[in-house]
């Protein structure tokens, strides 16, 4: 079972988390989800692609890391090599939890994983939570905007995503690629935007989806596609131990 | 005569009715100015027949054309899924006989015929499970597909279990919204003839005269207008497929999450056989027999005793209905201006569900073949009647073929249905030919057949058929290339069996979440 607490200021007045990035911390995740919110941010760096939930095979938006099962390319002994980490991978080791007060909506409250090793174990190491009258340190205050951008996130990416496949504009794509090594790497259950489709819209359709600043979102997925080939670079490095 | 086809009038609003009236709709673009008028006519004062609750893979062909959503149709019809069919009982009727007709053909089938191969391990592997992983699938309640995988689209092929009635419910409300099919509710009175013997129109009580360029008849066992009007003869086939008589009924689950059988469980009687189909709300089980060989109360009698092994509880409260069965077909199917399609054509019995998928090879016809006017519709009439005619003919053969083949000799029923006189002659030959070669490529040449020849191979060796090995050596016999293909299949049956869901949870989730169409 996981430890997660609601954060408290009295409770956890004391805590500090480690923010570096390091491969101790089992960030070998091959892919994660990315908002629309951060698609400027995450296209420059990761591809950013479709695939299916595997419980509810609903789609979810993900930028890839790796290019296998628990690989992570940009997990370096020094951090995270990339200008950009996505919102998922920032807020740890926080998440979004849910209070049920009576009648009421639940309403979204920030829990820690007091089980992860980011957890600092000393007083000095990491960045404080809270000051030391129990104000928010910048740092959760960011935190606190990463989760917002996030709970927000999950209903913008499934309208943007609805829409799409409203249009028909998610196409699956078959990645298959060769190493140096002459190994053969594929891909089968990723999707992308359909630029047939996309190219054939009429003008209002086009229209409406500017209006809802979906194009931009759009094109930004379909540019991602550009880093791939500097994942594959990086691939390529691993398989000759470079 | 040379008159455009601009409307065609259909008689009759139950599953064929709609099925036929929806694949010629959308096709024809009857939702269009420019396309076809399609006219769909349904007494308010007829129920329909509402016991086909089995279909073939086709129908995922058929839904889609019609611009269906499979999760729309999973949710609205009560259906689930189908992989074939398990025969308990047919061969020895002792209680561990039993052998599949799966649906996916043998391993490698395009390339190479296993049966030779399989042979002599016949005693430690039954052919379905030593060809084909599809089984397993089945003897685990595993669903052919995973949630992830789109509509329409399949892990192991598959075919439908649903409710006949949301069926046409459904079917209605899509034909009637999307494409463009004109409802009108109302009882025909009276058919009006035109001086060449075509039909002219319809005379209905409330609406008045129902115009049509073609009509057609799927009023069911009525017949209206093939039948009634036109006096098209009827050809029994009772002394082939003895069974004429039918109790079907409705058996809730014990727990609402209880296992979704996915196969079509059918059970060998005493002169009939028991059929069992798993809906996600309920089961659909129903004895279909010979009236010669047994009475109506003892035939009651064998299916609630059948019930009575999964529910005890209330086997003997469940309403059972009953069903006359005229087994055959029309002399003809298409006469004049008017083309017979459903229980109208014919039927035989529920056995391999050959109703539903010849509904759909007949409206695809029709559809497809669509005569352009009058003056070419003769043309395209005997083109139909004569293919129908040969698709009724192999369907009787192959439904003959799954009691020729019994070795039970408990009752007159099993006994009468081995007699010479009662198997066609065409089915005859086949036997002596396959005695010595198994069927193949070369048994059923015409490119859509409604039975492939693999079907012949499942029922053939799952009943334990003898093919004697041949004296002298062929080049094309590669042994190694069949060891190939069992590994293939084991490897196959080990990696789908571990990776897919059961049927009950695949229809849970798509009840949740739906499955989407890419």
């Amino acid at each position: 079972m996981p430890n997660h607490q609601l954060l408290d200021n009295v409770r956890h007045k004391d805590l500090r988390i480690l923010t570096l990035h390091q491969p101790a911390f089992g960030e070998n995740a091959s892919y994660g989800h990315v908002y629309l919110s951060e698609f400027r941010y995450v296209q420059g760096e990761y591809p950013i692609l479709f695939r299916k939930n595997t419980d509810t095979a609903q789609f979810e938006a993900i930028a890839l890391f790796g290019l296998a099962a628990e690989e992570n390319l940009f997990m370096e002994e020094n951090g995270w090599n990339a200008s950009y980490v996505p919102l998922t991978v920032q807020r740890r080791p926080f998440l979004i939890g849910f209070q049920q007060d009576n009648q009421a909506e639940p309403k979204p409250v920030v829990h820690v994983d007091m089980d992860s090793p980011r957890i600092s174990k000393s007083t000095t190491e990491g960045e404080a939570v809270f000051l030391p009258q129990g104000g928010q340190t910048p740092y959760l205050q960011h935190i606190n905007s990463v989760l917002g951008r996030i709970h927000s996130g999950h209903i913008e990416n499934k309208t943007f995503i609805d829409t799409l496949l409203q249009h028909e504009l998610i196409e699956s794509v078959a990645i298959k690629m060769e190493l140096h090594d002459g190994s053969k790497l594929e891909f089968n259950n990723l999707y992308t935007i359909n630029e047939e489709k996309l190219n054939a819209l009429p003008a209002d359709t086009l229209f409406t989806l500017h209006q809802q600043g979906y194009v931009n979102l759009i094109y930004m997925m379909i540019a991602s596609m550009a880093t791939l080939s500097r994942l594959i670079d990086m691939k390529n490095k691993r398989v000759r131990g470079i | 005569m040379d008159k455009t086809t601009r409307i065609i009038t259909i008689v009759g609003g139950g599953t064929a009715g709609w099925l036929t009236a929806g694949v010629i709709a959308a096709e024809h673009m009857a939702n269009s100015e420019q396309g076809i008028e399609v006219r769909l006519i349904e007494s308010p004062d007829v129920n329909i027949v509402g016991v086909g609750e089995g279909t073939w893979p086709t129908m995922r062909g058929t839904l889609k054309k019609m611009g269906i959503s499979e999760t729309d149709f999973i949710r609205e019809c009560d259906a689930s899924f189908k992989q074939g069919a398990k025969f308990a009982k047919w061969v020895t009727g002792a209680e561990n006989d039993a052998y599949y007709h799966p649906l996916v053909l043998p391993q490698g089938y395009e390339e190479i015929n296993l049966v030779p191969f399989w042979q002599p391990h016949g005693d430690k592997v039954s052919f379905a499970d030593a060809v084909s992983f599809q089984g397993h699938l089945c003897e685990r309640g595993l669903a052919p597909k995973q949630n992830t995988t789109p509509e329409y689209a399949h892990v192991a092929n598959y075919a439908y279990h649903l409710d006949a009635g949301k069926f046409a419910v459904f079917l209605q409300k899509h034909c009637t919204q999307k494409l463009g099919v004109k409802h009108i509710l109302d009882h025909v009175i009276q058919v009006n003839a035109a001086e060449n013997g075509d039909i002219a129109s319809l005379t209905t009580k409330n609406s008045g005269d129902i115009s049509g360029d073609l009509f057609i008849d799927c009023s069911g066992f009525n017949a209206l207008l093939i039948g009634q009007h036109y006096q098209v003869p009827f050809i029994c086939k009772k002394h082939i497929l003895f069974n004429d008589s039918a109790l079907a009924c409705h058996v809730p689950y014990a727990n609402k999450n209880d296992a979704i059988v996915s196969h079509t469980v059918s059970t060998g009687q005493s002169a009939g056989w028991i059929w069992d189909i798993g809906l996600p709300s309920r089961r659909g089980v129903g004895h279909v027999y010979s009236s010669t060989h047994i009475s109506d109360a003892k035939a009651e009698a064998e299916l609630r005793d059948y019930i009575r092994t999964s529910r005890a509880d209330i086997a003997d409260e469940l309403t059972i209905r009953k069903i006359d069965i005229k087994p055959g077909h029309r002399e003809v199917f298409w006469h004049n201006n008017c083309v017979a399609v459903g229980l109208s054509a014919g039927f035989l019995e529920p056995l391999e569900a050959s109703a539903l998928v010849l509904v759909e090879l007949s409206a695809q016809m029709i559809s497809e073949q669509l005569p352009a006017s009058r003056a070419v519709m003769d043309i395209v009439a005997k083109r139909f009647n004569d293919k129908f005619l040969y698709r009724w003919d192999r369907i009787i053969d192959f439904l003959k073929l799954h009691y020729v083949l019994t070795k039970r000799t408990d009752s007159q029923y099993w006994i009468d249905n081995c007699k010479a006189e009662t198997i066609p002659q065409a089915l005859q030959s086949l036997l002596t030919l396959w005695r010595y070669e198994s069927p193949w490529h070369h048994d059923f040449t015409q490119v859509d057949e409604v039975f492939p020849s693999a079907s012949y191979q499942y029922v053939l060796y799952g009943m334990g058929f003898e093919t004697l090995s041949r004296a002298t050596q062929r080049r094309s016999q590669n042994a190694q290339q069949a060891e190939q293909q069992f590994r293939k299949n084991t490897e196959l049956s080990q990696k789908l069996v571990a990776g897919l869901p059961t049927n009950r949870d695949l229809i849970n989730k798509i009840h949740q979440y739906g499955l989407q169409k890419i």
